[in-house]
């Protein structure tokens, strides 16, 4: 009897203990691969939404005839994050912006860079030690003639039983000058969680 | 024989459960968590935000109270202006209470959890953070947000605020029928509750529920105002005046923005209740917005109470529980006043916090009265059994352990405010300086005000300490 319970003692206690440890594993995995680890926005999402925008915007008429001689360049302002999430918004234009960099169809000037070029400018003039004949010169540098801008905004519903998120991502092309949208586009996500009935 | 490899197991089986996985220090079952703040509340009040946080302890992430430990440190840290760090325990609670919501609907472990429960107390399950915790944490988290300059951040945690609002909405009525229901069925009755248990309407006074925190809206309010979205602020002020009617500088807001965005019907309906609206001259002004948070909320205090308990088979007997509850009557806090140029601004309330705290333990009360009566029950039963077996040593060790175990869970986020306050002024653009009247001295805000912009001000009046931080929305 005396066996019994230390055996039913033993087993209970390699129960609980078992139930607190867990192992860790490392492993590599590919980086376009559908990502489900929770219901927030991930992944999958930029990748979609990125791939889908610089899809339909190199696709359209529009941007066919805007493209057909010269490479216009083009600056992207901020994404507007309107979700009650914290998204990297930049990460998401960084993809569009370098996939169209990569269609050779536009080219980019970066405003999140402008201070370090001029600090670089600044030290190329005033710092005494480029040679000022191969320095590159304030002033020459090639105005934006279009302006990528957009949105990023979500609807969430929850009950007991699931949870529902919408994103809707919107993406318009300005140009600067005439002040008039040439393109624009959306890009719909939904995602919905059903809760397990049962579980630890 | 057997009866004594029964009771080996029964014993074994109970120091498993309370070492298992959901750990919890066995000075939880003992002494409560009122007790166990007091002294962090005591250097708090003395303003010493580190040597608190040092009082506070760190908890495990497998601990029962590991979120309201986050919570705690958290506003310490937040009170301390480490906003990073405050950002970071925030964050980690958030994640905690998601994961906690995104569980399954039946949690094996959850079990495990209340059978711990029924040996000892409610303190040995995991802390439910209820929903005005919820939208505070959000609020601060907000605050934290745009102390570091990021207003996109901040209102991100806003919304998140203003979701968490909507689900208590939506699950409110349903989780008080049910567990009203569950009550009846365990036996108890609610009318012998409300004959003994304090009222604590005093505490409550006119809030409605526990969860619309008119700061909250506020707050939002100001971050939209702030980032150009008026239509937004529009509805949060809307929100908010709905909870305060009375409070002057959202009767204001609310004609300043319904003004500006054309709502001519709701317009007319506000400047019924309000008073004609005057638009003013704004030409190289700003906007001060003072958030004024008073003192610190009670915390929940251990109640004994003699219960009758209906059982089918044994008719009417009565039971000794352990209860929270919020003592006493709401403390007076006087207004503010803020001088400059020899105007006086004096601030109003804008969410009482003590008055939504005790509103959600009311609401709680069935549920935790539902989880006792099972517990005194099942510790009755114990006892008589091992009086039975043991003899009087059995049951003279039982009844100790009974009464000594049975404490209320007197857990809740206790470093919050009791009260907040607003205050709202246009301002010549350029440095200002604002003259406040408090516990008979004179303390001195320093602000620099932008022309058409809003300048928040986060003020503290906590004990003796009074501190502030200001920024350029």
């Amino acid at each position: 009897m005396n066996k019994l319970t230390l055996v039913t003692t033993l087993g209970l206690t390699l129960l609980f203990a078992a139930g607190c440890a867990n192992k860790s594993v490392v492993r590599y995995g590919d980086a376009t691969a559908v990502e489900t680890t929770d219901i927030n926005f991930g992944s999958t999402d930029l990748q979609k939404v990125a791939a889908q925008m610089t899809d339909s915007l190199l696709l359209s008429p529009v941007v066919g005839t805007l493209t057909q001689n010269t490479r216009p360049v083009m600056f992207v302002e901020r994404l507007k994050n309107k979700t009650s999430e914290h998204i990297d918004t930049e990460s998401i234009t960084d993809s569009i912006s370098t996939k169209l960099l990569r269609s050779g169809k536009f080219r980019f000037v970066d405003m999140g860079r402008v201070d370090a070029a001029r600090e670089q400018l600044n030290f190329q003039h005033d710092g005494g030690m480029v040679d000022p004949n191969t320095a590159s010169q304030f002033g020459r540098q090639i105005g934006a003639q279009y302006m990528l801008y957009g949105n990023l905004s979500s609807i969430v519903k929850s009950n007991q039983d699931k949870t529902d998120v919408y994103y809707k991502f919107t993406l318009r092309l300005m140009d600067l000058e005439s002040g008039l949208v040439e393109w624009a586009d959306e890009s719909e996500i939904r995602k919905t969680k059903v809760k397990e009935s049962v579980g630890w | 024989m057997f009866k004594f490899l029964t009771k080996r197991i029964v014993v074994t089986f109970i120091i498993t459960t309370l070492s298992g996985c959901a750990s919890f220090q066995f000075a939880d079952i003992f002494q409560g968590y009122q007790s166990q703040m007091k002294p962090v509340k005591a250097v708090q009040r003395q303003g010493e935000f580190v040597k608190a946080q040092n009082l506070l302890g760190e908890r495990a992430q497998s601990h029962n109270s590991y979120v309201l430990n986050l919570l705690e440190r958290g506003r310490l840290q937040f009170l301390a202006s480490d906003w990073q760090a405050s950002q970071k325990s925030f964050a980690q609670a958030y994640i905690e209470i998601e994961e906690q919501r995104n569980k399954a609907k039946i949690q094996l472990s959850k079990g495990l959890e209340n059978l711990t429960a029924v040996v000892s107390n409610d303190n040995a399950t995991s802390y439910q953070v209820p929903y005005y915790e919820q939208g505070m944490l959000h609020s601060y988290q907000a605050l934290n947000y745009l102390f570091q300059d990021d207003l996109a951040g901040a209102l991100v945690e806003v919304r998140r605020a203003n979701l968490v609002q909507e689900n208590a909405l939506k699950a409110y009525k349903n989780e008080i029928y049910q567990a009203h229901n569950k009550l009846q069925n365990s036996g108890m009755s609610t009318n012998s509750l409300h004959s003994s248990y304090p009222s604590m309407l005093s505490a409550i006074g006119k809030v409605k529920n526990g969860f619309q925190n008119a700061f909250t809206f506020y707050l939002s309010g100001i971050l939209y105002e702030a980032s150009g979205e008026l239509n937004d602020a529009y509805i949060d002020y809307k929100r908010a005046i709905e909870i305060y009617p009375e409070n002057p500088y959202l009767q204001q807001d609310i004609l300043r923005l319904a003004t500006k965005l054309g709502m001519q019907d709701d317009l007319v309906s506000f400047q019924q209740r309000f008073g004609k609206y005057q638009a003013r001259e704004s030409k190289g002004q700003g906007q001060v917005v003072v958030l004024v948070e008073l003192d610190i909320v009670n915390s929940k205090q251990d109640i004994s109470l003699n219960l009758p308990v209906g059982r089918s088979n044994s008719g009417l007997k009565f039971f000794s529980f352990s209860l929270p509850v919020y003592d006493g009557a709401l403390a007076q806090h006087r207004k503010i006043s803020f001088k400059n140029a020899g105007h006086s601004y004096w601030s109003h309330e804008i969410v009482r916090i003590q008055s939504l705290a005790a509103k959600d333990l009311q609401d709680q009360l069935p549920e935790l009265l539902t989880r006792q009566v099972l517990r005194v029950v099942a510790k009755e039963q114990m006892r008589q059994k091992l009086s039975r077996e043991v003899g009087d040593v059995g049951n003279i060790l039982a009844s100790i352990y009974n009464i000594a175990s049975e404490k209320a869970d007197t857990r809740s986020w206790s470093t919050l405010p009791d009260q907040i306050d607003i205050v709202r002024m246009d301002l010549p653009a350029g440095k200002q300086v604002l003259k406040v009247q408090l516990n008979g001295q004179q303390k001195i805000i320093e602000v620099d005000v932008q022309p058409n912009r809003i300048t928040l001000i986060n003020f503290s009046a906590i004990g003796s300490y009074t501190g502030y931080q200001a920024i350029n929305l």
